[in-house]
């Protein structure tokens, strides 16, 4: 039986001012898969994220994220899913509690209320409740951008570095999460230097170097000989240097 | 300091060049260079009626106050510090990573824009000016004068903005004495003639005693010495008064965002994003700065026509709707203040497109600014006993305000400050700002010789504007819905 995909790109280039961000890239994640891309600094990771939300337009190719086109309908894939940005920055003068708020009536959150304590209960975010967000520390800032994301329970999860910043208690309580999340059905897109976190998560992994998808299938086949995915990764792109 | 104040440079024109292209970036010069070459071309008429005397007093009023609109590095250095423009960081934050002073990246920022803003504005004028020497025969060694003479006026005002914002960072009682010493010294000379303006403005003070108006001598050297002396005192003074380690103030907030959304239902489907503009602008203290820049300038404009009116003796019927079409101009500073607020960058994740946050900034605008707009104009009415024309210049002010908004918000989207030093667009704003504003001055002039005229004629502007307001408006989507919070 044919899977149901839940992103699917043909051929995505970013190119800015001659600089070639992302070449050619073809991917197919079917629903309920915990796909993790992983390659060096600037490799396009980021890049690729973006396009695939709706926040940058590709300069060539195709995609569809739950069916959608990310190009041609940016907000309704982000009504669809949920997306942590690389950079931790919610707004500097609404507090934790405020923005959780905040992001819960722009998605429509129903019973919003119930839904903010769970997650701020989760995050242990207590304390940051009455502090605005300028004031909180990177790591706490994180943890609720990570909250607003998971706030209205979307199917397909964009995240973007997610373990950096969070403690060891938070970063257990997350991979946690995110293994039930994936056993439920739901789909996650995960960008990560921790190679060790992304063949403990990931059912397939795609790595990109200088643009490029330069392998791409489930963790073992990835790995190939090699001991563990980090071995793999090293040989991979090591190779084009 | 050099490789320091190199960089920084770097940064400021990468920061600017990179909302429009380098080359319309440092096209911005070259509009500046023409437009002053066009006031030198037409100066023979223009000197007609502002005496030489009068036009330079104006030209050191506006540079002083430029200045002061450029210096207030304690505000913007205090929102660096704070990484308050989300994944952005600057120079002049990295004293807290490396062992430099803060007290060396303010004194570079104070530097950095002083060579930026000759580099951008005053050289290119003073060039613009020597480029008509062949049709006017204005002397160089005048022009230089000038130069030097507007420059001392910019870095006065710049110098004093930088010292006056630092205090801010130590004590705002401190600030708020004073603005009311500086603001007591120029109402001294504005209202009891108490203090000569050129006492106050040293770089006037130096120009009147140069040529054309005098041959060089003692007192210019005295002047342009003073000059120095007061601008060197305020740079001290704020330099002293950075602090060597920065921390924000912090302090718990209750939830106030559920209680502003309950009250906004009349904003529908924006309520919640003006919920969130209301609270931004109350805690970061914005309100106060939109306040004072949209007051400041009321104040310069009440100051010119009053000069004109009592000090010129000119014959210029400056009449309630003249006011009202000059309150909508300024709403442009307040827009552009509703943009600068904080970094946008979290919207990139939520469902929300750009032009749906430009329109809640222009909801907030209006709800913020028609109260005190209607307020000012009423006022300036009944000082002018001028209440009769009321009914004419309030919906000139309200129909002038919403089109200057919109169309800024048109042009410039979320990025207001730094897509107008792209000269196209700058150009673009200039025609479809002055046009109708002079349009309306004019008319509001001959409202008393042809009533008839003037009502039939300001009608027809203002059914012009609001036709090209609704077009702007529902043009909002096309122009700016492909466009990123973050690029």
């Amino acid at each position: 039986m044919r899977r149901v995909k839940a992103i699917e790109a043909r051929g995505l280039t970013k190119r800015y001012e001659g600089v070639t961000a992302l070449d050619d890239v073809d991917l197919s994640i079917d629903a309920g898969e915990f796909f993790g891309l992983v390659g060096p600094n600037g490799a396009g990771k980021t890049t690729l994220l973006r396009i695939l939300t709706g926040q940058l337009a590709p300069t060539h190719g195709t995609a569809r994220v739950l069916g959608i086109d990310p190009a041609r309908e940016p907000l309704r894939v982000k009504a669809a899913i949920g997306i942590v940005p690389e950079v931790e920055s919610p707004p500097s003068y609404l507090t934790a509690a405020e923005y959780l708020y905040f992001v819960g009536r722009v998605r429509d959150v129903p019973r919003l209320q119930d839904a903010i304590d769970r997650w701020i209960g989760f995050f242990d975010l207590d304390e940051a409740r009455g502090t605005i967000c300028r004031d909180l520390s990177k790591g706490t800032r994180q943890k609720l951008m990570l909250a607003a994301a998971f706030l209205h329970a979307p199917d397909l999860l964009f995240l973007d570095e997610p373990f950096i910043n969070l403690d060891p208690i938070h970063q257990r309580r997350l991979k946690d999460f995110l293994l039930e999340y994936g056993a439920a059905g739901h789909t996650v897109f995960m960008c990560s230097h921790l190679l060790e976190i992304a063949e403990k998560l990931c059912d397939h992994v795609a790595v990109i170097d200088r643009g490029r998808v330069i392998a791409q299938g489930s963790v073992a086949a990835v790995r190939r000989d090699e001991k563990d995915l980090e071995t793999a990764f090293l040989r991979l792109v090591g190779e084009r240097r | 300091m050099s490789y320091l104040l190199k960089l920084m440079l770097t940064e400021e024109y990468r920061m600017h060049a990179r909302y429009s292209s380098r080359r319309m970036f440092l096209a911005f010069p070259a509009f500046v260079g023409l437009f002053s070459f066009a006031i030198g071309a037409t100066s023979a008429r223009l000197l007609e009626v502002t005496p030489l005397g009068q036009a330079v007093l104006m030209l050191h009023v506006s540079a002083f106050l430029y200045g002061l609109g450029v210096g207030a590095f304690g505000f913007l250095g205090a929102q660096y510090l704070e990484r308050r423009h989300g994944d952005r960081n600057y120079i002049v934050a990295m004293p807290a990573l490396l062992p430099m002073s803060f007290r060396r990246t303010f004194l570079g920022m104070y530097l950095r824009d002083a060579i930026f803003y000759v580099a951008l504005v005053l050289g290119p004028m003073a060039l613009g000016l020597v480029a008509s020497v062949p049709l006017t025969g204005f002397r160089i060694t005048s022009i230089g004068f000038l130069f030097l003479a507007a420059l001392l006026s910019f870095l006065l005002g710049m110098s004093l903005s930088f010292f006056v914002s630092t205090l801010y960072m130590r004590s705002r009682i401190a600030f708020a004495g004073a603005v009311a010493v500086i603001c007591g010294a120029f109402a001294a000379h504005g209202l009891f003639r108490l203090v000569p303006i050129e006492t106050l403005l040293p770089g006037l003070a130096m120009h009147y005693a140069l040529p054309p108006f005098a041959p060089p001598g003692g007192a210019a050297l005295i002047a342009g010495l003073a000059g120095l002396g007061l601008i060197a005192a305020c740079v001290a003074g704020a330099l002293v008064l950075v602090p060597d380690q920065y921390e924000p103030r912090s302090k718990p907030e209750g939830e106030e965002l559920p209680g502003v959304d309950a009250r906004l239902g009349i904003a529908r489907g924006y309520r919640i994003l003006l919920a969130k503009e209301f609270v931004d602008l109350k805690r970061s203290g914005t309100v106060a700065k939109m306040f004072f820049s949209f007051v400041t300038p009321l104040i310069f404009l009440s100051f010119t026509a009053w000069f004109v009116r009592t000090g010129l003796r000119a014959p210029v019927g400056f009449n309630s709707v003249f006011y009202g079409g000059m309150v909508g101009f300024f709403g442009v500073l307040l827009y552009n203040w509703l943009n600068s607020v904080d970094s946008m960058d979290y919207y990139a994740t939520l469902p929300v497109g750009v032009p749906t946050v430009i329109r809640t900034k222009l909801l907030a605008f209006l709800v913020l600014t028609t109260g005190i707009s209607t307020a000012f104009v009423v006022g300036v009415s009944a000082l002018h006993g001028d209440v009769r024309l009321l009914w004419l210049a309030l919906p000139v002010m309200f129909v002038t305000s919403v089109y200057m908004v919109v169309m800024t918000a048109y042009l410039t989207g979320l990025r207001t400050n730094s897509f107008l030093f792209d000269p196209a667009i700058l150009a673009q704003f200039s025609v479809l700002a002055v046009l109708p504003d002079l349009g309306l001055t004019i008319l509001s002039f001959t409202v008393d010789r042809d009533p008839v005229f003037t009502v039939a004629g300001i009608s027809l502007v203002l059914a012009a504007l609001a036709i090209a307001t609704l077009f702007l408006y529902r043009g909002l989507d096309r122009k700016w819905a492909g466009s990123s919070f973050t690029e």
